[in-house]
């Protein structure tokens, strides 16, 4: 297997280091959990390893690249190969769905239109969107929006997908609709994704490993059955207090 | 970094069936070399058929699945045939991912000219009957809060005063000086000519106080706090924070809108009556340097011709300015929807209806005074 996402003695943080000492490898075809409590790092964790915050100390490697040290042009060009679902779905309140979708696509690639809209109606039922494409983000329900980053996020079809909390704050039918079609992606499309998640649903439905995040490290790290079963008390915590 | 495989197609013709072998990845970099050749294919008018050979093929992503659904549907508009050949299971997953082609949608109906009046009447009637509903909401809960019956909310005001005035004390100061001396050089050069030199200061007092001081600072404030009204509730209304308040029992026009408008009552006033005076200063240098008058003239008669009267008249303006202003902005702000975007054109628009209404509302003083004056 290849390494898609390697990260040596990552210190990342704002200020201050809210993780330290972070070794991490994802390989390609897995489908992989950062888990935590709320303020534990996850999402700042995320941010680092999609280019977005640069690390404190240590290293990021993304496709055998090194993130940071490489220059503007390259890394834009490295990051066109991931695609990124924020937690607050990000997408462009001014644009219609569909043009929020296709937006990558209209930038980034010289592929005729008819082939765009077609990508972009294939992305749109494949999140179960289809219908909703010329509404506007403040017009269509907090699930829908996600729905919608998710599909803006796959639309280049990416090697490596990061989802941030994808399915918070949704409703059991929603989110397991967004767990499939993360599935989906990585069965049909070869994709890599790597999840920030505290929903256990979640985690447990699509995850093919866990990377459990505590107390400013990496605490345990294994399938999520291993992780269930593990004796450490900030892992046994995190998954028996919301199973009580 | 990987590159996809390298992509290519060669062709194979067998009579009227054409042969498309792939190679390599069909992926969003590479996918435009099938495309094209696919285009070209169908156009040919002795291909009955087109196989696509996806045995030599390596990735396959929506973008290619995109272009062999799109070039079926052409190949078939044509009564032509598109075939598969020698798909792998992670093709066949790829092309489970496209949705069954839709019917076209019915055509909609375009909006007639009458309509479009209609609607945008309808439109501007709904939005002028929130902003009354929002001038009685403050009246009546400022006059509720001024027999203390109601609570505005701590410190609000005085803050609101700080950042709509202390903040504005040094633009408006230095833009009437400026005007000021403006009206002076062009009244000190006309005047001059027709031995009337010192009736400068009658012009500068006169216009100063009556129109320019209540208008550049009305300007000004649109441009400073009317603007920032409209994109703080705006910003507030699209974060939820405004739902945030009514879902508490807090009435948001009490929390946000009052003290926004009782600050700005003061500001805007005690601004122009600044203005007025830096304005004259402004005039009076230009004087004494042009004209050779002293201070003590300029102000004598300035004290002689500029009445009680005139004060009044700018100052009463400036009282509506600052409402037009603050509710502008309140309004605009509080009925803004969707996001960002939104936030600045309810910005925009308050800058805009803003400046419209005080240079119409000035008008209209400047109206009724002379006939009230001299008729």
């Amino acid at each position: 297997m290849t390494a898609l996402v390697e990260c040596r003695d990552l210190a990342c943080g704002y200020d201050e280091p809210v993780l330290e000492h972070v070794d991490l490898t994802i390989e390609a075809g897995e489908i992989v959990a950062l888990l935590g409590g709320s303020g534990c790092g996850k999402s700042t964790l995320l941010r680092t390893l999609t280019g977005l915050l640069p690390p404190l100390a240590g290293e990021v490697r993304l496709f055998g690249e090194s993130l940071y040290e490489l220059d503007v042009e390259a890394r834009d060009l490295l990051l066109r190969r991931i695609g990124i679902a924020f937690q607050q779905d990000a997408l462009f309140s001014s644009m219609t769905l569909e043009d929020n979708i296709a937006l990558p696509l209209r930038e980034l690639t010289h592929l005729p239109d008819a082939v765009v809209g077609e990508m972009v109606r294939m992305k749109l039922a494949l999140v179960g969107l289809s219908g909703l494409e010329h509404r506007l983000p403040a017009n269509v329900s907090g699930g829908q929006r996600k729905r919608a980053a998710l599909a803006r996020a796959s639309i280049l079809d990416p090697e490596l997908i990061f989802c941030d909390e994808p399915t918070a704050g949704l409703d059991p039918i929603v989110a397991v609709g967004i767990d499939e079609t993360l599935v989906k992606f990585r069965d049909a499309l070869g994709c890599t994704i790597v999840v920030v998640s505290h929903e256990l649903d979640t985690v447990k439905a699509i995850a093919d490993r866990g990377i459990m995040l505590a107390r400013g490290a990496i605490r345990a790290s294994g399938t999520i059955d291993e992780l269930v079963g593990s004796r450490d008390q900030a892992v046994y915590e995190f998954f028996h207090a919301r199973t009580t | 970094m990987d590159s996809p495989a390298q992509p290519g197609t060669s062709v194979e013709r067998r009579g009227t069936t054409v042969v498309v072998h792939v190679h390599g990845d069909v992926v969003v970099p590479t996918v435009e070399q099938l495309d094209t050749a696919l285009r070209t294919l169908g156009g040919e008018r002795d291909v009955r058929q087109v196989v696509v050979d996806l045995g030599g093929a390596g990735r396959l992503d929506s973008s290619g699945v995109a272009v062999l659904e799109l070039a079926r549907r052409a190949l078939q508009r044509s009564g032509k045939e598109l075939a598969l050949e020698h798909l792998e299971p992670r093709h066949r997953a790829a092309f489970e991912l496209a949705p069954p082609p839709q019917p076209p949608a019915a055509p909609e109906q375009p909006v007639t000219w009458l309509e479009g009046v209609g609607a945008g009447t309808l439109a501007v009637a709904a939005s002028v009957r929130a902003l009354g509903a929002l001038v009685l909401d403050t009246v009546r809960l400022s006059a509720a809060i001024a027999v203390r019956r109601k609570r505005i909310p701590a410190g609000s005001v005085g803050a609101h005063v700080l950042a709509m005035g202390a903040d504005a004390l040094f633009i408006v100061g230095l833009l009437s000086f400026l005007l000021g001396m403006t009206i002076g050089f062009q009244g000190a050069v006309q005047l001059q000519r027709f031995g009337a030199g010192p009736f400068v200061s009658d012009m500068v007092g006169v216009s100063m106080v009556r129109e320019f001081s209540p208008l550049i600072t009305a300007i000004v404030l649109t441009g400073r706090t009317g603007a920032a009204i409209a994109a703080e509730l705006g910003t507030m209304r699209v974060g939820s924070e405004i739902d945030a308040l009514t879902a508490m029992g807090v009435n948001p026009v009490r929390f946000l809108v009052v003290p926004r408008i009782v600050a700005l009552t003061f500001v805007q006033p005690a601004l122009t009556l600044m203005s007025m005076f830096i304005g004259i200063a402004g005039g009076m240098l230009v004087a004494s340097l042009l004209l050779d008058m002293s201070p003590s003239s300029f102000w004598l008669r300035i004290i002689e011709r500029v009445t009680i009267g005139d004060f009044t008249h700018g100052i009463g303006k400036s009282f509506v300015f600052a409402w037009i202003i603050g509710f502008a902005g309140s309004h605009l702000g509080l009925h803004t929807r969707g996001g960002a975007a939104s936030v600045g054109i309810a910005t925009t628009r308050t800058v805009v209806v803003s400046v419209f209404s005080i240079v119409v509302v000035d008008a209209a003083f400047a109206t009724l005074s002379t006939f009230v004056r001299y008729s």
